[in-house]
């Protein structure tokens, strides 16, 4: 019992600070000024002649939604790498996911024989994708028996440093296109408009239900391949599915706000030590944290150059790289 | 239900291990495959849980491909308690044997009240009850060894597959967990193990495979398969046979 309570404050205690930090998202560190109250008569009382009202409404919010399903997605794919390779290190940005998304995106928006050829979210997946299936061969995770967490990892620096490198020379090629793609590689929700929203959400929604749909076969996952087979699941199918659902929940919020990395990393541990093991429980909660997180280090953004804006992305890298090296640490590879 | 191989040959990354064998496993006995190491004993019941696919020929289960068996509906039928397992993080003794129904909750993995007096019954039957809050990776070997069999009994199969089960076990513990499989036995299950120890085999087993170099040498009882001949065929020994003074059942001793 003292279990169950102990998960429902938890529970509890994250939805309400998700709550006081999407609000304080909403009016902080804004260039015309803009207060708590504002925010709450723009949902309550909307006047279409107060400016503070129309930035809430026009500007903060669809940025607040897109920070909150970009972290969602984020945190869940990393949920979802770490439970299918049994790996605490992977994460879409460690093994090579978001590199090879962002090549796949400049790709499609700088080459002129591929321009338009692609969504820029399907040149994302189909990047990310290609990106891990070279990561997977080379680090040996199809193998039978064999689980050596720290070629895994090895292999996703290096793939995802060849993906940089490229894309760094298409965009050097192009240089029209320079500015806005390295903005975009550095990932900030700055640009987030209603536009961005309605093109993001349908598939990050999708993919979110689709992920806790698998969380109890990943839960039978963790005891092992031969017992999870044993068990009576089907590892091809699994496996299949949890890398189509990543790459989906990665290229989505890649294509929404660029490549923003170490969310995938981080949560899923914050969310294991919070709520245990158990998939069922700490994917939707790791979600939760996921939309937290993105939210706080998009606010952050705001203030750190105030006026300007810096990319969300390299907050989230500040926090992001203290704690992988603590991972590495911890861990005999 | 039967377990059985025709012309099946098996291996790993090009290489073949078991040539071609031929063999029917008989229903509702306490077996163990024996044979010297390389022999492919290990690499046979692998290829019986569908760890290993079919090189050549096929694996039978119920008359059917087993390689073609549904994964749930096999997994009712037939669990594998494998030779090393890996030390899950975080997972409470409970949770894991919980694992073991698995095959038969709804998708959501959620446990009716059968199945719980299920995991119940068997942490009981295999003494890890009283280890159930503790984490499954504080354990010592001999205790996270019977967890893992506590959690292949929940899964409640007429069929239990087991490799190496005594190799990191005490003396004790070894006798111990071959009595519980005795007894399992007795109850209506089939046990096929592999195991290294002949005599610890001529004495709780009832049907003995021994292989070598891939191929089948013998099978039948204790009494029949147990020979001075067959352990100069097979593990190139000299060796008498006595009667084991406790049991009456044949049993090697080395010469010189």
């Amino acid at each position: 019992m003292s279990r169950l309570f102990r998960s429902v404050s938890l529970g509890l205690f994250l939805c309400l600070g998700l709550l006081l930090i999407s609000w304080w998202n909403l009016f902080a560190w804004s260039v015309v000024p803009v207060s708590g109250a504002d925010v709450l008569h723009a949902f309550t009382s909307f006047n279409d002649q107060t400016i503070a009202h129309r930035i809430v409404l026009d500007l903060r919010l669809p940025r607040l939604l897109t920070a909150l399903l970009v972290g969602a997605c984020l945190a869940s794919a990393g949920a979802i790498m770490q439970g299918l390779t049994r790996n605490p290190l992977a994460a879409p940005s460690v093994l090579g996911v978001n590199a090879g998304a962002a090549l796949g995106m400049a790709l499609v928006s700088t080459l002129p024989f591929l321009y338009g050829a692609l969504s820029t979210s399907i040149a994302a997946m189909l990047g990310g994708g290609v990106a891990w299936l070279l990561v997977m061969l080379l680090g040996s995770t199809w193998r039978v028996g064999a689980n050596e967490h720290g070629r895994l990892v090895l292999a996703g620096v290096a793939i995802s440093a060849l993906c940089a490198a490229l894309t760094k020379a298409v965009v050097i090629m192009e240089e029209d296109q320079a500015a806005g793609v390295m903005t975009w590689l550095a990932g900030s929700l700055a640009d987030a408009r209603w536009q961005t929203w309605q093109a993001f959400w349908p598939v990050a929604l999708i993919s979110l239900i689709g992920a806790l749909l698998i969380a109890p076969s990943l839960n039978v996952l963790q005891l092992g391949e031969d017992n999870a087979r044993n068990l009576g699941i089907n590892l091809l199918r699994s496996k299949l599915l949890g890398s189509l659902l990543v790459l989906m929940l990665v290229g989505a919020a890649i294509s929404a706000v660029g490549s923003i990395g170490f969310v995938g990393l981080i949560v899923p541990h914050i969310a294991r030590l919070m709520f245990g093991q158990d998939f069922r429980l700490c994917l939707p909660v790791a979600m939760i944290i996921g939309a937290l997180l993105v939210t706080l280090a998009d606010t952050l953004s705001r203030a750190v150059t105030y006026p300007m804006e810096t990319p969300a992305g390299a907050i989230l890298a500040l926090i992001g790289a203290p704690f992988f090296i603590y991972l590495v640490r911890k861990r005999t590879l | 239900m039967s377990l059985s191989a025709h012309q099946l040959s098996v291996g790993y990354h090009g290489h073949t291990i078991v040539k071609k064998m031929d063999l029917t496993l008989p229903d509702g006995r306490f077996i163990a495959l024996l044979g010297p190491n390389g022999c492919g004993k290990s690499t046979l019941l692998k290829c019986f849980a569908r760890i290993l696919p079919a090189m050549s020929g096929e694996a039978h289960w119920q008359g059917q491909n087993l390689h073609h068996y549904p994964s749930k509906q096999l997994a009712k039928e037939l669990a594998l308690l494998p030779q090393t397992q890996p030390i899950p993080e975080g997972i409470k003794v409970k949770d894991l044997v919980a694992y073991g129904r698995s095959p038969y909750t709804g998708f959501w993995g959620k446990l009716s009240t059968q199945d719980h007096q299920i995991v119940e019954q068997m942490m009981k039957q295999t003494g890890t009850y009283e280890l159930r809050d503790q984490l499954v990776s504080e354990l010592s070997g001999g205790q996270r060894q019977r967890v893992w069999l506590a959690m292949v009994l929940a899964q409640d199969t007429p069929y239990l597959l087991l490799d190496e089960p005594t190799t990191y076990m005490d003396i004790n513990h070894q006798v111990e967990l071959m009595h519980q499989l005795q007894a399992l036995n007795k109850q209506g299950k089939t046990i096929i193990t592999v195991l290294h120890d002949i005599n610890q085999a001529a004495r709780y087993c009832d049907h003995l495979v021994v292989m070598k170099a891939g191929e089948l040498k013998y099978q039948g009882s204790p009494e029949d398969v147990l020979t001075s001949t067959m352990l100069k065929e097979v593990f190139s020994l000299n060796a008498q046979i006595h009667r084991d003074p406790v049991s009456g059942t044949p049993m090697c001793v080395v010469e010189d």
